[in-house]
């Protein structure tokens, strides 16, 4: 009788502390990279921050971008000079960013760039488009239209940086590619990452986000 | 009558004494060189070391009396470290959290105190609280660092990483950096990714155990330089030093050395004691009234190599720190 007794209450409790821990669980387990994304913020969401960004601020910003003559004129006449009036830079550091549109005619195409020539017969007046991989910060850092300081959690300004690479990469760089052949005119605009000058001033390597004939 | 004038004048003696002693227990309260606190997650890590000494030196260059706080990466350590510091008039803090999300509070609480708070190394998710953070890009450093992993190791081959604390941003930032140029070549296999918490120990556990099930990897990509110590001993000790590249985050001395010795591949260089300067010359602006400070000040990091680990020890760039 206490027997049986003891067992149904055992029973009840065993139920009891199931339902409850169902309910109101001690522990979940996630992966480590889903751990991340939730540090990172749930509501945040890059795709259509950079959908807004790309139309609303990108596109109508391209006019604040320095002519790639009058910017390759500048830094072959100083270096230093060149920088303080025409880059950019976020923080501390020597990295730094130029914001460049320019036209000229394919005199190449590489395997992850078109190589563009700003006036004929003058070597020094080329600059690269790069038509590879994008990675790193070049568009989002280098046209001054994104704040670091409004975004509470750096993984998420991060991710504005894959998602505006990603975008490149899947809208515009296919065009470029489609277009590039030697002799044809390109206007383009876009950024620049500068991280070892002489080696990165030889001639620009530009990420960009408009590319078109004129 | 002389007796008379000492029972009179005994009284305003005392009541005197009394006057001087609490005037002087007022001073007493206030010190006269202001203090600085500079709370640190953990001093278990010579990079971090590095960290505090500077702020440390550069918060006395500038006259004020600096104390070092171990969390000993504990937030419940660290929650007493600013109860500490509240409670006993610090001026400011110079502060490396230990949680993203956990050290908010801490902050707020110091706020609210008066204290201003500067951030140095790692992030908390707000932008109201401390004064201002100081921080290296680690995202940009790292995708340096997956483009010279991908020079190193080609573009198949099969890969460990090593975390570190899920609950930091510089973690995720880092993973992420190397992980959009990596995960761009579908020939590298990323064969077990592991968190070891930032310690040298645990990433020797870690890789053994690792190397116990993939006996057979190429590459180990290390969240920080202590990770990548523990991993390379590991290595060693299983006869595969040789044959695994290891990278490492932090630009630690004994890993910059072995970069030039060709035992380590990469590390991306942050800039500690240039950190701890920004950190500890902000809050003397501060204290002295300016309010126009940058809530975030990144701090671009160099990726070292053994082609320029030459350019590079005693924690910074040899020929600009």
């Amino acid at each position: 009788m206490w027997g049986r007794r003891r067992l149904v209450i055992g029973a009840l409790v065993a139920t009891g502390t199931v339902v409850l821990l169902y309910f109101l669980p001690l522990f979940h387990v996630v992966a480590m990279d889903r751990a991340g994304r939730r540090a990172a913020g749930a509501a945040f969401d890059p795709v259509a921050i950079v959908e807004r960004f790309w139309t609303e601020r990108l596109i109508p910003g391209a006019t604040r971008a320095v002519d790639a003559v009058e910017l390759v004129t500048a830094m072959q006449q100083d270096r230093k000079t060149a920088r303080r009036e025409h880059g950019r830079s976020v923080g501390l550091g020597d990295v730094h960013y130029y914001f460049v549109t320019g036209t000229g005619r394919v005199v190449s195409v590489e395997t992850d760039s078109v190589v563009l020539s700003l006036r004929d017969g003058q070597p020094q007046f080329q600059v690269s488009l790069e038509t590879g991989n994008v990675v790193g910060n070049a568009v989002r850092d280098g046209t001054g239209l994104l704040n670091v300081n409004d975004f509470p959690n750096s993984q998420d300004f991060n991710a504005l940086s894959s998602e505006i690479n990603r975008r490149i990469e899947q809208q515009v760089l296919p065009v470029l590619r489609k277009m590039a052949a030697v002799g044809v005119t390109v206007r383009f605009v876009g950024c620049a990452e500068i991280m070892d000058e002489d080696q990165d001033l030889r001639r620009l390597r530009i990420v960009p986000f408009i590319v078109e004939t004129p | 009558m002389k007796q008379n004038s000492y029972r009179m004048f005994s009284p305003l003696v005392l009541l005197a004494l009394i006057v001087l002693a609490g005037c002087g227990g007022g001073d007493r309260a206030k010190p006269a060189t202001p203090r600085v606190a500079v709370i640190i997650s953990t001093l278990n890590n010579p990079w971090f070391v590095v960290l505090a000494e500077a702020a440390k030196q550069d918060a006395t260059r500038l006259g004020y009396d600096a104390v070092v706080f171990d969390s000993q990466n504990d937030p419940a350590k660290e929650a007493a470290h600013f109860e500490n510091v509240i409670a006993s008039g610090y001026a400011a803090v110079l502060f490396n959290p230990t949680d993203a999300e956990g050290s908010i509070a801490n902050v707020r609480r110091a706020k609210q105190a008066g204290i201003p708070v500067f951030c140095m190394d790692r992030e908390i998710n707000a932008t109201d609280v401390a004064v201002s953070q100081i921080l290296s890009d680690n995202y940009s450093g790292c995708v340096a660092l997956g483009q010279h992993f991908v020079k190193q190791v080609g573009a198949s081959g099969k890969y460990v990483e090593l975390l570190g604390l899920v609950g930091d941003n510089n973690t995720w930032n880092r993973s992420k950096g190397f992980h959009s140029v990596v995960d761009r070549y579908p020939g590298l296999k990323m064969v077990a990714q592991q968190s070891a918490d930032f310690d040298r120990a645990k990433a020797m556990e870690v890789m053994e155990a690792v190397l116990q099930a993939n006996p057979a990897i190429d590459a180990v990509f290390c969240g920080n330089d202590a990770m990548a110590m523990g991993a390379y001993q590991a290595l060693v000790a299983a006869g595969k030093d040789k044959q695994v590249k290891v990278f490492g985050f932090d630009g630690a001395d004994d890993v910059v050395k072995l970069i030039a010795e060709g035992k380590i591949a990469a590390t991306a260089m942050q800039f500690p004691k240039l950190m701890a300067r920004t950190a500890a010359e902000s809050a003397d602006k501060y204290l002295k009234g300016n309010r126009d400070l940058p809530q975030k000040i990144p701090v671009a990091v160099q990726l070292v190599h053994q082609a320029n680990a030459g350019k590079y020890g005693d924690y910074g760039r040899r020929d600009a720190e």
